[in-house]
């Protein structure tokens, strides 16, 4: 305890040259910290992206569909392996779908598309599809009549910026035209008789009703209640072709999905591919979404699937989109690496300076009897005591940020946004909130500041009282 | 007279100032290295973007890049393409037949887009000649009686043109190449086994290999065992001018690669002849005019007279057909000044505390000056050279060390194997050779600089706060 005293008393005896490395720590420990949060945070909004509207954490699979993911890969969705399946108690629901290609026509225009045949009821539970259909749409009527509306001139000027665009939920229509919260009352009930769009979500009952994605209705120029014609090539090798009407659009995060999706009951895509009683996947709902227990769960799943089946995650599913993480990951801790690296020498130099500084002071110390060890025990606890400063101060400062940009994330608008979306992105770009990076950080910090301690002690071991003095 | 006494100053505690300026060179060496390395990317991505795949100018029909219809032509192509080459900066055109279409051999079929070109004009103004990959043909330049095709790697694995088998021609490469018997051996159940993707072969390889084994020698196992399907034909099928499907084989001539998979994947080459024949099309009609200009720094200038002599057709530079691209190279500059203004502030903080230790150490020596008549003005501006000394001393010898490394991996480049997957997904080389424009070294300097300036004012102000008669008493 005395040690603690002496060495706190130590290093604020020169406050500058405390407060000096500790900022320079703290410097450190706050950019590394920000930029690694949105990195991460980055990151993991894709993944979560692309995982809660599409892919899932888990699916099960033909084992070569992942490699030629066509629908001659695919499996009989027997209900006695789906039951079995079911019965993992981290499983919640067994999704099968019903995935291939096709042309769709309307007039001249034509798109290639991905066909989805899903299980209305059960899709909507897992990716909560109805949530996406498109609720409002600034069409050029409803542009026009809202211009005349007594709106905020701000929203009327955003207005031609987001011409056509199509929302599903009033929260990105908010921030889009400039709308605050407390002009919302105000501002929404206008919005809403103005650009309502009206659809259905799909149902049994109208086999012949699908969803398409609001990009594809832009490219073909469709609209709920037209007609769509779908060609393509069936299962061995039949033709398919059919005549559907588009009973919804939906509005998906990842444009590059948007562009080319239509979503049918899990029946109707069997008929039109003369696949009956086949699944390309089977997608699984878990309860518990964190890593450990959704590699668990596919490890215990991996012993009820017998071939040709095959579990596979979502990091396996998503090995490009990871890959490509991983690349630019690497990069963001190169930058990380040289920031510490520059610290470090500081550090270093602060060090050698103060024990340069101190040499009379140590000198007389062990003159007047304090043992070596006792001297470099006060010694170490005030590096550490700077360097927790300087982390802890860190870690302080950045929190605010990082949570609001977690909360309120950062939204790109006009090119940048569209960059985004044509790399299949959602132009927003959110902080993770505190995580084992926080850890690291602070254990990189240690590592150096331990460096400097040992370096210290070593030259406190060798002081020569005689000479020390003489300085 | 001040600046020697700084220089001087800077030189009386060797190791002192040399930690800081160890600690600055290292750091302005690190972020330049590391700003060339991702500069790199970006470069490589426009040469190649440029090079290989749009040249700098085109011109289209406006309805043709949405509706990619046969009949949306450039009308009158020789009046518009004499207007293009009256501009002054434009060095070459040509022009090209664009139909989309599918690709597909007996084992699978893909979309593409069948660019028929004028061969020998091409040759002049793309790179892509010379990336056919030896071995697999040439750029149209073998004789045949058959239909010829050039297509990208990507595409050739899609449609099990390219393949891996381990023949004993590639067993026999393998063992020149020092691969231990060991391994070798190991690799005795697939010899002679085809393989129609990479990955089937990764799984082949990974159960029979140690993961060791993987990292030293799989690419090479790889290169020996690619293997192409000599004379491999396949079918393109599209629309001709009527809207009438037709198609017909083609002879793949040779087979490119760049490191864009979806340039690869999407775009086959066809002599713009042979595509005439098989949809009707009119001798001298076309989709697209590419201008090639002397260099790319006219791009932006020259865009806008050619709009205006071609009103009545689509005229979009390289940046306005790929925004992104632009846009990632304009943010570069941006990107470089934030990263090395970190760096710089976060070794300002070692200067800083070493002047404040110059200074404190010295209060004798400053009040003796200040007391035989120095002025304030001049003390302020030793510290401040001593300060601007340190950090530009490190500078250029961060910078040096860092112009040197860049020149000496330049040659063979920084090769991110792993990370090729990903980046070439989306068109950027995993092979970095780093580069970086002068321009940086000046703006670095000019940071440098300022980094000792600022880092300088504080510890400047401690020495003018000085009261000369208590300075002189201190010990």
């Amino acid at each position: 305890m005395k040690d603690f005293q002496l060495a706190w008393r130590n290093i604020w005896r020169n406050k500058r040259r405390t407060l000096i490395t500790a900022a320079s720590i703290f410097f450190a420990v706050f950019f590394a910290l920000v930029m690694r949060s949105f990195q991460l945070g980055t990151y993991d909004s894709m993944y979560q992206n692309v995982i809660e509207s599409y892919t899932g954490y888990i699916q099960i699979q033909h084992q070569d569909y992942i490699e030629e993911p066509i629908l001659d890969n695919c499996f009989v969705a027997d209900p006695e392996m789906i039951k079995k399946v079911e019965s993992d108690p981290n499983v919640a629901d067994v999704v099968p779908r019903l995935e291939s290609y096709a042309l769709a026509a309307s007039g001249s225009r034509t798109q290639g598309v991905m066909v989805l045949g899903v299980d209305p009821e059960k899709e909507e539970k897992l990716s909560g599809m109805k949530e996406r259909l498109v609720k409002f749409k600034l069409t050029d009527t409803a542009i026009g009549s809202l211009k005349l509306s007594d709106i905020p001139d701000r929203t009327k000027r955003l207005l031609d910026l987001f011409r056509n665009e199509a929302y599903s939920s009033t929260g990105r229509m908010m921030l889009d035209l400039g709308i605050s919260t407390e002009d919302s009352a105000d501002v929404l009930p206008v919005l809403r008789r103005y650009a309502s769009f009206t659809n259905e979500y799909l149902s049994g009952s109208v086999p012949e009703g699908v969803l398409i994605g609001s990009g594809l209705s832009a490219f073909l120029k469709i609209n709920v209640g037209d007609t769509l014609v779908l060609m393509g090539q069936g299962y061995h090798a039949t033709s398919a072709a059919g005549n559907f009407i588009v009973a919804g659009i939906i509005k998906l995060p990842t444009p590059d999905i948007d562009k080319r999706i239509v979503y049918m009951p899990l029946e109707t895509a069997r008929d039109l591919y003369a696949a009956h009683g086949l699944a390309t996947s089977a997608v699984l709902s878990m309860r518990d979404i964190n890593d450990k227990a959704i590699n668990a769960t596919a490890n215990r799943l991996r012993s009820l699937v017998s071939l040709p089946l095959a579990v596979r995650t979502w990091q396996e599913i998503n090995a490009l989109l990871l890959n490509q993480m991983e690349a630019d990951n690497r990069s963001g801790m190169i930058m990380i690496g040289i920031l510490y690296l520059v610290i470090a020498f500081g550090v270093f130099g602060t060090v050698l300076m103060m024990m340069a500084e101190r040499r009379r002071e140590f000198g007389m110390l062990v003159s007047i009897g304090m043992q070596k060890r006792k001297l470099a025990k006060v010694v170490t606890i005030e590096m550490l005591l700077m360097g927790l400063l300087g982390v802890i101060s860190g870690i302080i400062a950045s929190l605010p940020l990082v949570i609001y940009g977690h909360v309120r994330p950062l939204r790109f608008t006009g090119e940048f946004a569209r960059m985004y979306e044509d790399y299949g992105m959602e132009p927003i770009m959110p902080t993770l909130l505190p995580d084992t990076y926080y850890l690291w950080q602070t254990v990189v910090v240690m590592i150096i500041i331990s460096i400097a301690i040992i370096f210290s002690i070593r030259k406190i071991f060798r002081i020569n009282v005689i000479n020390s003095l003489k300085a | 007279m001040i600046i020697q006494i700084a220089w001087k100053n800077v030189w009386r505690n060797k190791t002192r100032s040399l930690i800081v300026i160890l600690s600055v060179a290292v750091g302005v060496f690190a972020g330049v290295f590391a700003m060339a390395a991702m500069n790199s990317s970006v470069v490589q991505r426009i040469d190649a973007a440029v090079n290989e795949e749009l040249s700098h100018i085109q011109v289209n029909n406006r309805e043709f890049r949405s509706s990619s219809d046969i009949r949306d032509l450039i009308q009158g192509f020789n009046e518009v393409d004499s207007l293009m080459r009256s501009l002054p900066g434009v060095n070459s055109t040509t022009g090209r037949i664009i139909i989309r279409g599918i690709a597909s051999t007996s084992a699978k079929s893909a979309g593409v887009e069948i660019n028929g070109i004028d061969v020998e004009k091409e040759k002049e103004m793309f790179s892509l000649h010379k990336k056919v990959i030896p071995g697999t043909g040439s750029y149209f330049e073998s004789e045949t009686k058959f239909n010829s095709v050039l297509i990208g790697e990507k595409l050739a694995k899609e449609l099990n043109i390219i393949r891996y088998i381990l023949t004993p021609e590639a067993v026999a490469h393998l063992d020149s190449l020092k691969i231990p018997s060991v391994v070798l051996s190991k690799l005795d159940p697939v010899y002679g086994e085809r393989f129609t993707s990479d990955k089937k072969f990764n799984r082949e390889l990974e159960k029979l290999l140690t993961p060791n084994e993987i990292k030293k020698y799989s690419i090479q196992i790889k290169e020996a065992a690619w293997s192409y399907r000599e004379g491999a034909k396949l079918i393109l099928t599209f629309l001709d001018k009527d809207n009438n499907q037709t198609g017909a084989g083609f002879r793949v001539c040779g087979i490119f690669r760049t490191n864009n998979d979806m340039f690869e994947g999407m775009s086959v080459f066809v002599p713009a002849g042979e595509l005439r024949a098989l949809t009707g099309m009119e001798e001298g009609t076309w989709h697209r005019l590419i201008a090639r200009l002397d260099n790319n720094d006219l791009t932006d200038e020259l865009t806008e007279p050619a709009r205006k002599a071609i009103p009545s057709y689509e005229v979009l530079n390289w940046k306005e057909i790929q925004p992104d691209l632009a846009m990632i190279a304009d943010f570069m500059g941006q990107i470089y000044g934030i990263f090395m203004a970190i760096i710089l502030a976060a070794l300002a903080f070692g200067i800083v505390n070493t002047m404040l230790m110059a200074v404190l150490e010295r209060t004798k020596e400053l009040g003796m000056l200040t007391a035989i008549g120095m002025n304030r003005k001049k003390i302020f501006s030793m510290i401040m050279f001593e300060s601007i000394f340190l950090s530009i001393v490190g500078g250029f010898a961060g910078m040096g060390i860092a112009g040197a490394v860049i020149a000496l991996t330049a040659k063979n480049g920084i090769n991110l194997m792993k990370y090729s997957e990903g980046m070439e997904a989306f068109g950027y080389s995993a092979h970095l050779f780093p580069t970086i424009d002068a321009q940086f070294f000046i703006t670095t300097t000019i940071l440098i600089v300022l980094t000792g300036i600022l880092s300088s004012v504080y510890p400047a102000r401690k020495a003018l706060k000085l009261n000369p008669i208590e300075a002189i008493r201190t010990e």
